[in-house]
């Protein structure tokens, strides 16, 4: 069993992400639950997205029991805090994207010492991704999400084949094909240093 | 600089309107989720495949397997993903598809083509039941003969509606079979079994999902599709079919003939079965839909043993199967989500049945009445019903209250955005706002507040007639286009008949943006992209009687402003059309700009904060007292400029 909690900003690709997983697992044969943030709750707000890979019958994953919390924006990393526990190893992209509470609000956005720091003692590993840059490098600069698929699958937490998650992406991504697989790959190495 | 002197899409007749649907899909693609994929897996995915799917989806592809002939819709969170994938392989799979002006119409036209003989799927969200009450309530009473299913989502919660009722209350209260799916699978299969289910009881069927099945995604194996006939003859029938009371009277006991009918095949249901968890025992738990999922992880996690009965065709309940397992319990638990409507008949069951278990649910306050489950508030329910099982480990979740929020807001560039700018300066926040339903209730939060009033899709046009008539201040209802046509011309009719006095303003930004862009009747192509008759909103309005009426473009700020004034001016009702392309669909050029795309001239800046405090755009921050656009985000719509009392927003090189 592993879960995994999606969490980032509308419009970030965080479902398509989440399909991409869960299309892996399928062709790995796994059972799989998603569960996703539509309509109202997007519109630029907070969104959620799990992947529970094995034997599970609720799509929910419960407070604290995330295996990996999979972020694509920093301060939604931090407000994830909650799901995570001594075994949870979190990917954060470093991406940030201002909420507009901070302008109207005269509020602080957190430095990302203080998203990492925000995981110590209570999460087994911490990984920042420079997600925006990889996808820049591989061509995809709209594709930072692929990268954070890649760096899920370098940890090999989910137990599933590298080739499940290429032909996932196939299946997902029409544009850019080639483009977006060297996102995977370049976010597949880095993922590598967050291994259990 | 962009301030136009006319409206973008003048006058009747001479309607522009944006290109089809589905090819503003394409050139936006980068804007929506890359999800429009090499293969449509809901058509293509082989019979004997398992398919990863959405629980909308598999609803979707059941229709296609059950060889449904008439879909209709009325997009609503979260039911819109069934109807957006009908439509998206009507053409190919040879279905009629629409989507329909509201729920009512959506739940009429299926039942004229499944009285006719064909299989017929109407699908919404769960308020969109209560406009389809009407129809759906006599409709048991003649019945159908092609297979007729309704799937109403519900929204445990809240997550996308203003309220959280159980639907469940329709089947008990029209007399009308039940199946509540639990996940994407039993969505396939409960929908392909419920075509059968009325063809054989001649009843329509209600298929019942929440926001945790609907928007869950999971494997499916499915089966073969197949093409439903095209073509019937409606067989004349008037002492069946035209419910004059004498009819009536007849054909309700008719109905309740065929519910004991009903029974019997939810008797027999696969759908209700027991399952067990650990080695099963004494303990029993009856479940269903979302819950039902909660109780089996929960259990599990607790290692507890239960027999579990899990009931998927819900109306009516398989009486004896349930006495049956009351009697071999002694302690049974009903879990299920918001209202105790399985628990209420297990107790009456249990009482005529003079079963002696112990019964805990709502009623002895273990199970909460309000928003859904999660497998946590199970756990404890379970413990607490039980006295047994050790409760997961509580985690200390650490305090996450201190983070700046990000709640939904109005996009960079949205046209609604700039209309309350308008109102909030013409009318100097003095005035009373009947809202609605659409992207446009997010101006409810500051720095706007322009929705006071909101009840249900249509509202703001008939409260406001009441708030006019026993307020001093000024009324302003605030409808979009897609809604309008959906309950806002009764309202309308009624407000210029009697004479109340208010503004209406007509939020058209071109679709029905918040469930997904869907068309709408004043589209001029139907979602696979076959021309159809746009109808004109002025039409509309004129044709109900309204005396004034103007067409803005909201990015122009001094012409809406003075067209408000104008307008509030007026002795009875007047309206306008506030009209700009959602900027999501909207036009753009290389740079992505619908204009210009714009920057904050930092010397010409007087730190004033009116881009930030009396606007909001996601493209425009203050961090640090430096107000900045952010060109990636900035739609170039040029009407900030318009906002800036120094001139300090400029046209970006």
């Amino acid at each position: 069993m592993v879960d995994i909690y999606l969490v980032g900003v509308g419009g970030q690709g965080i479902i398509t992400a989440s399909k991409i997983i869960g299309d892996a697992a399928v062709f790995a044969g796994k059972n799989v639950l998603l569960s996703e943030t539509h309509g109202m709750a997007q519109r630029g707000g907070s969104v959620v997205c799990t992947a529970r890979i094995g034997e599970v019958s609720s799509p929910l994953i419960p407070d604290g029991q995330a295996d990996v919390i999979l972020s694509f924006e920093a301060l939604e990393t931090l407000r994830a805090r909650c799901m995570s526990s001594e075994k949870t190893i979190v990917l954060s992209s470093m991406e940030r994207v201002t909420p507009l509470s901070v302008s109207a609000q005269k509020l602080k956005y957190p430095t990302p010492e203080e998203v990492e720091v925000g995981f110590k003692g209570i999460s087994a590993r911490f990984l920042f991704v420079d997600a925006r840059r990889l996808a820049l490098e591989a061509g995809v600069g709209m594709s930072p999400n692929i990268v954070m698929v890649g760096a899920l699958a370098g940890t090999g937490i989910t137990g599933l084949p590298r080739k499940d998650f290429e032909k996932a992406i196939e299946l997902n991504i029409s544009r850019k094909l080639k483009g977006n697989l060297d996102a995977f790959a370049k976010g597949f190495e880095i993922g590598k240093r967050a291994a259990p | 600089m962009l301030v136009r002197s006319k409206p973008p899409y003048p006058s009747i007749g001479s309607y522009r309107v944006p290109e089809s649907f589905a090819d503003s899909w394409k050139r936006y693609f980068h804007l929506l989720p890359n999800d429009i994929s090499v293969m449509d897996r809901l058509l293509e995915a082989p019979p004997g495949s398992k398919v990863l799917l959405l629980g909308n989806e598999a609803i979707a592809r059941a229709a296609l397997e059950a060889g449904v002939t008439v879909a209709t819709t009325y997009p609503g969170t979260p039911a819109s993903e069934i109807g957006d994938a009908l439509a998206r392989v009507a053409k190919q799979a040879g279905i009629y598809f629409e989507y329909s002006v509201n729920e009512i119409v959506a739940t009429e036209v299926a039942i004229g083509a499944a009285t006719s003989g064909v299989r017929a799927l109407v699908s919404m969200k769960h308020v969109g039941v209560n406009v389809a009450s009407d129809a759906l309530l006599t409709f048991a009473y003649t019945g159908t003969r092609g297979g007729f299913v309704l799937v109403t989502a519900d929204d445990p919660s809240c997550h996308s509606s203003q309220n959280e009722q159980d639907n469940r209350y329709y089947a008990l209260l029209g007399g009308i079979p039940l199946l509540e799916p639990s996940n994407p699978q039993e969505c396939y299969e409960m929908t392909k079994q419920a075509f059968d289910i009325s063809e054989q009881l001649e009843l329509p069927v209600i298929v019942r999902t929440t926001t945790r099945v609907s928007h869950v995604r999971g494997p499916v194996l499915v089966g073969e599709i197949r093409r439903g006939a095209a073509k019937k003859e409606f067989v004349k029938d008037p002492k069946r079919f035209v419910t004059v009371p004498a009819v009536a009277r007849v054909r309700h006991l008719v109905l309740l003939e065929s519910l004991k009918r009903a029974e019997k095949a939810s008797e027999d249901s696969p759908f209700n079965l027991v399952l067990k968890t650990g080695t099963g025992g004494s303990r029993g738990v009856i479940t269903s839909s979302a819950a039902s999922n909660y109780v089996l992880d929960a259990a599990k996690e607790m290692r507890i043993s239960l027999d579990v009965l899990k009931i998927g065709f819900s109306n009516p309940l398989p009486s004896k199967k349930i006495i049956e397992f009351l009697k071999s319990h002694e302690l049974v638990a009903v879990v299920e989500e918001l209202e105790p409507v399985l628990e209420t008949q297990v107790r009456a069951l249990a009482q005529q049945a003079s079963a002696r278990t112990r019964i805990v649910g709502k009623a002895n306050g273990v199970f909460p009445r309000a928003h859904e489950f999660d497998q946590a508030i199970v756990a404890r329910g379970l413990a607490a019903a039980f006295g047994i099982g050790s409760l997961p480990k509580s985690v200390s979740s650490p305090d996450t209250c201190e983070l700046p929020l990000r709640p939904p807001v109005l996009c960079a560039g949205c046209p609604h955005s700039a209309t309350y700018f308008a109102v909030n300066k013409a009318t100097n926040r003095k005035a009373i706002f009947a809202s609605d339903i659409g992207c446009y209730t997010l101006g409810v939060s500051p720095p706007y507040s322009t929705a006071d009033l909101l009840v249900c899709m249509g509202s703001s046009v008939g409260t406001a007639g009441g708030l006019a008539k026993v307020n001093e201040l000024p009324v302003i209802a605030f409808i979009g286009d897609s809604t309008f046509y959906h309950a806002g011309v009764p309202g309308l009719i009624n407000a210029v008949h009697h004479g109340h006095r208010f503004l209406l303003m007509i939020l058209d930004n071109r679709t029905t943006a918040m469930t997904g862009h869907q068309p709408h009747p004043g589209s001029a192509k139907d979602p696979c992209g076959e021309e159809v008759s746009p109808v004109s909103l002025e039409g509309v309005v004129i044709g109900c009687g309204v005396k004034w009426m103007r067409v803005v473009d909201p990015y122009d700020l001094k012409t809406t402003v003075e067209t408000i004034k104008d307008a509030l001016a007026q002795p009875g009702v007047s309206v306008i059309i506030s009209r700009r392309e959602c900027a999501l669909i909207a036009p753009r050029d290389a740079k992505g700009a619908i204009a210009k795309k714009q920057f904050i001239d930092q010397e010409v800046c007087k730190k004033c904060r009116t881009c930030v405090d009396k606007f909001q755009c996601p493209a425009i921050s203050s961090i640090d007292k430096v107000q900045t656009i952010d060109e990636a985000l900035c739609a170039g719509c040029e009407f900030c400029a318009q906002v800036c009392p120094h001139k300090a927003i400029k046209e970006a090189k």
